[in-house]
């Protein structure tokens, strides 16, 4: 994977470390539960698990979501 | 969506329209004029309606900061907000606090064990049959309850009560609503005190635990993905897992799922398919000796929960579910708090059911009055020769609404005598698993879900639970299973 790449978190390799870029999203309770979960742009992000649910670790806490989620939050390998 | 989009001039800031904002409120919101306009530039519905009734005169004025300072921002406000508060957590961070550096605990181990794809299954159903078959289910509703009932209600409370109204009460017809077979005291505080109270207190005693340990996300981030196609996120595992314990007080707690549209599907589920701990009893009794028959019923049960839920989430209008949970470390539960916890629900839940109960104890007198069970029982029995059923199993179908230890004691009856074959016997505890399991959840239902739904659910119920049972039975009978 090149490491300039942006993706979406729901594509990142597993225990890969990166930083959010940025989200996209038009839906503004999408947007609100993202912001409530704190993962914001410049933020690392470690994916844990993909399936049944995502799983994702920002900093010291855990997070479960599902694909539609996963998918609005973009991120770049560090 | 990147950080920092702005691109106006300086008087256009989101301080500047917060302290515009701020100089615009003249009245008292209990929080400082600063926090309401923060709210308001962050499109905050209720604090909007509030100003608007608050500060009438200048609402409009308001509204031009709030459109205006929009017009400079590519983003949201709130996501304006968001980036800001971050950068100054992060920087508070930097200077205040050094992280251990990373490395893979006890708890995280066993944490991506139970959320395994693989492995996490087998340990979710390992904790549901230690958890809820044996304790709450052998332990709480079979031990438990049965020495309560036969060491202080046989004994001292029904003949206390029997005495005193014979004593007082001169009049017979109000005999039968205090004492009789369905009586107030007889049936209502029983019912509640010794049945209901410990079957409640083990559950929650449980519930508290796992509940506490952080194994709950867990669960509901393993189940997600099966519980959108049912129109329903990983949330609603919490209803649904409570629904194994009381269908009724799970009834209650479908309060905390996000839209209507979720709580009314898992009323409907709960109402229809999952059955409660007192039905699950019940049912593995009678089908104790039959494992062909009990693996029958559980994959007709669980077969109708998805096909139900499936068509539901297709027909019921509105968005699909989200699922995002915060996902704690596991813990070592507090006994403290888990006895303080259990207290506390089992008073809530009881505050809740007990008028209920007492609702239809009076109700049940009405009717046996009015000889409306005599014509109910007669009712019942066609529908029950249509699914393959002899007419004595009627009078077992309406009491189980009403009691459920009677309706059981009425199939047990059946089966002892040799009247029920192993067909009749599997498609008997489908219906009665489908059927509405009692009248408490009848009348939450109405409560929860208002007159219209809730009486549309258990007609839907009703309905369903009859025509399930005649497919089964036809398709028993037409495929020769030797049962």
């Amino acid at each position: 994977m090149d490491k300039k790449t942006i993706l979406p978190l729901s594509k990142l390799d597993l225990h890969k470390k990166a930083k959010i870029s940025h989200i996209k999203t038009e839906d503004k309770a999408m947007l609100g539960r993202i912001i409530a979960i704190g993962a914001l742009p410049n933020i690392e992000v470690t994916l844990i698990q993909r399936f049944p649910s995502f799983v994702f670790q920002i900093s010291k806490s855990q997070f479960a979501v599902d694909k539609e989620l996963a998918s609005c939050i973009y991120v770049k390998a560090v | 969506m990147i950080k920092r989009d702005y691109k106006g001039p300086v008087e256009n800031s989101i301080e500047m329209a917060i302290e515009k904002i701020s100089n615009l409120l003249r009245h008292d919101y209990y929080l400082s004029p600063r926090s309401i306009a923060i709210l308001l530039l962050q499109e905050d519905e209720g604090i909007r309606n509030l100003v608007k009734e608050k500060d009438a005169a200048d609402f409009n004025a308001i509204e031009q900061v709030v459109s205006g300072i929009k017009k400079y921002y590519k983003n949201p406000i709130s996501y304006e907000l968001a980036i800001e508060r971050q950068d100054e957590v992060n920087e508070i961070l930097k200077k205040t606090v050094r992280f251990a550096k990373d490395s893979i605990s006890f708890q995280e181990r066993l944490s991506r064990l139970v959320m395994n794809p693989l492995l996490g299954f087998p340990i979710l159903l390992l904790v549901l049959y230690l958890g809820l078959y044996k304790f709450v289910g052998q332990f709480g509703a079979g031990t438990v309850v049965n020495f309560i009932e036969a060491n202080i209600f046989d004994k001292y409370v029904t003949p206390f009560a029997e005495d005193m109204v014979l004593r007082f009460i001169p009049w017979q017809f109000l005999h039968e609503l205090f004492v009789g077979e369905y009586g107030l005291i007889t049936m209502a505080f029983r019912y509640a005190f010794a049945i209901i109270l410990p079957i409640t207190a083990f559950f929650f005693l449980v519930f508290s635990l796992i509940e506490d340990s952080g194994y709950l996300p867990r669960v509901a981030m393993l189940i997600d993905r099966t519980f959108k196609k049912i129109g329903l996120s990983g949330r609603a595992v919490i209803p649904m897992v409570l629904g194994f314990g009381c269908a009724t007080m799970a009834t209650m707690v479908t309060r905390i799922l996000p839209t209507k549209r979720e709580r009314l599907i898992a009323t409907l589920l709960l109402a229809l398919a999952v059955p409660c701990s007192a039905q699950l009893g019940v049912i593995m009794a009678l089908l104790q000796h039959n494992p062909k028959a009990m693996v029958i019923w559980a994959g007709s049960i669980l077969s109708i929960f998805l096909l139900v839920g499936y068509l539901t989430s297709k027909i019921l209008p509105g968005d699909r579910p989200s699922f995002y949970m915060e996902i704690p470390p596991l813990r070592m539960p507090s006994l403290s708090n888990v006895i303080v916890k259990t207290y506390v629900r089992v008073k809530w839940y009881f505050k809740e059911i007990m008028p209920i109960f007492l609702w239809a104890g009076v109700l049940i007198w009405l009717a046996r009055l009015a000889g409306l069970f005599d014509l109910l029982i007669n009712l019942l029995k066609p529908p029950l020769r249509l699914i393959g059923l002899p007419p004595e199993a009627s009078k077992a179908f309406l009491f189980g609404f009403f009691r459920r230890d009677y309706g059981a004691a009425g199939l047990y009856d059946l089966n002892a005598h040799g009247k029920l074959d192993g067909i009749q016997l599997v498609v008997s505890c489908v219906a009665l698993t489908l059927f509405l399991p009692c009248i408490a959840q009848f009348l939450i239902n109405i409560k929860e879900r208002g007159w219209k739904t809730g009486l549309g659910i258990s007609l839907f119920v009703l309905f369903f639970s009859f025509s399930a049972a005649y497919v089964l039975n036809i398709v028993l009978r037409t495929l020769g299973v030797a049962l």
